[in-house]
C-alpha cells in the first residue's frame, strides 16, 4: 500500500494482512561536489521501494521517505523513530536505505540496507532487472520476518 | 536520454500540466494498466506492444514486461512498467494480470514448490489455477483478471484488462 487515503482506508479495513512497514531513509547531501550522487541515490531507493510496494502491495505499506542532511544525528533520529512508529500495528518494520551509516545504529526494526546503483542512464528494461536484482537481494530478509510467526 | 523534447512529450507535458494532475487522482485505480486517455490518440488504439512474439509461446505462462511511455504525473516515474503472465492454448494467446485479486500482490507462475502448476501470491499464499480461477481455501475471492490480445506481425500486443471470461 502507498501512503495515500486511498489506500490507507484499505489498510484500515485489513489490518491484520498488511502488516509490514517500510521506511525509506533518504540521505539528502548538500555540498555541490556530492548532490548529483545524492540525487542519483535517492532516485534508486524511489524506484526500488515502489517496485517493492508493487510486489507486496497487499502486506506492505510504504511509508513516504525520511530525508535528513548530513549533519543530522542518526541516534536520535533513530530513537525519534523507534518511539513514533511502535505507536503503528505493524508486526514487522523494515528501514530501507542506501546510507551504510544506518548499519551500525540500532533502531527498533531491520535495517536492510543496499549500495546505491544509478540508475538514470539506463533504459527501463536494464533498470528493472537491476531493481528485481536488487529486491532479490533484500528478499530473504522480508521471508525470515515473515515466517518467523 | 536524447535532450531533445520531442512534440509528443512537449504535448503531454503541458496536457498534463492542466488536465493531468486531476485526472491522475481519478485514473489512480487503472493507472497500472491504463494508458493516459491524454496520449491515446497517438498510440494504435489501446493496444501496447510487447516484445513477447507469438511463435514462442507454449503452453506454460511466460512473464511478459512492456512499458507504458510517457507519463509525467508520478514522482519519479516517467513509464509505467507493467507485466502479463502470458500463455497460448491452441492459436488462442491468453494474457492474465499478475495482481492478485486479494490486496494486490503481484502473483508467481509455480511460485509454490508444492503447487509449481499454478499461480501463487507470496503476500498471503493465495493461488490461482491456469486460467486465473482463485483456489478456494485461499485469500483471493476473484479469479485473476485478463489482457486483450492482439497478434500482429507475429507479436503480441496487449490491452486493457478485464474481468476474467475464462473461468
Ligand atoms: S494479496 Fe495475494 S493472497 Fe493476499
Amino acid at each position: 500500500m502507498n501512503w495515500t487515503a486511498q489506500d490507507m482506508d484499505t489498510y484500515l479495513q485489513q489490518i491484520e494482512y498488511i502488516d509490514t512497514l517500510i521506511v525509506p531513509l533518504l540521505k539528502v547531501e548538500t555540498t555541490p561536489g556530492d548532490m548529483k550522487r545524492s540525487a542519483s541515490s535517492s532516485e534508486f531507493l524511489m524506484h526500488l521501494t515502489m517496485f517493492i510496494e508493487t510486489q507486496f502491495k497487499g502486506r506492505m505499506m510504504l511509508m513516504p521517505p525520511f530525508a535528513y542532511t548530513t549533519s543530522t544525528d542518526l541516534t536520535e533520529m533513530a530513537a525519534t523513530l523507534s518511539r513514533d512508529l511502535s505507536v503503528a500495528p505493524f508486526k514487522h518494520v523494515f528501514f530501507l536505505t542506501t546510507d551504510s551509516a544506518w548499519t551500525s545504529i540500532k533502531v527498533d526494526g531491520e535495517v536492510i540496507w543496499l549500495p546505491s546503483i544509478p540508475l538514470e542512464n539506463m533504459d527501463p528494461q536494464l533498470r528493472k532487472t537491476i531493481i528485481e536484482d536488487q529486491l532479490r537481494q533484500a528478499l530473504p530478509r522480508f521471508m525470515e520476518k515473515w515466517s518467523e510467526q | 536520454m536524447s535532450k531533445k523534447v520531442s512534440r509528443r512529450q512537449f504535448m503531454s507535458y503541458t496536457l498534463m500540466g492542466v488536465g493531468g494532475f486531476m485526472a491522475s487522482g481519478m485514473l489512480m485505480p487503472m493507472v497500472r494498466f491504463a494508458i493516459d486517455p491524454v496520449l491515446q490518440k497517438k498510440d494504435e488504439g489501446d493496444y501496447i506492444l510487447t516484445p513477447q512474439k507469438f511463435d514462442e509461446l507454449t503452453e506454460m505462462p511466460v512473464r511478459v514486461d512492456f512499458t507504458i511511455k510517457d507519463r509525467k504525473d508520478a514522482w519519479y516515474k516517467s513509464d509505467v512498467s507493467n507485466t502479463a503472465w502470458v500463455y497460448r492454448e491452441g492459436d488462442t494467446v491468453i494474457a492474465l494480470s499478475p495482481v492478485c485479486k486479494h490486496l494486490g500482490c503481484t502473483v508467481n507462475w509455480g511460485g509454490d514448490e508444492n503447487h509449481s502448476d499454478q499461480f501463487f501470491c507470496p503476500c498471503h499464499a493465495g493461488r490461482y489455477m491456469k486460467n486465473g480461477e482463485n483456489v478456494k481455501g485461499t485469500p483471493p475471492l476473484g479469479p485473476l483478471d485478463e489482457f486483450d490480445v492482439k497478434v500482429e506481425d507475429g507479436f503480441v500486443y496487449l490491452g486493457k484488462t478485464k474481468p476474467n471470461t475464462l473461468v
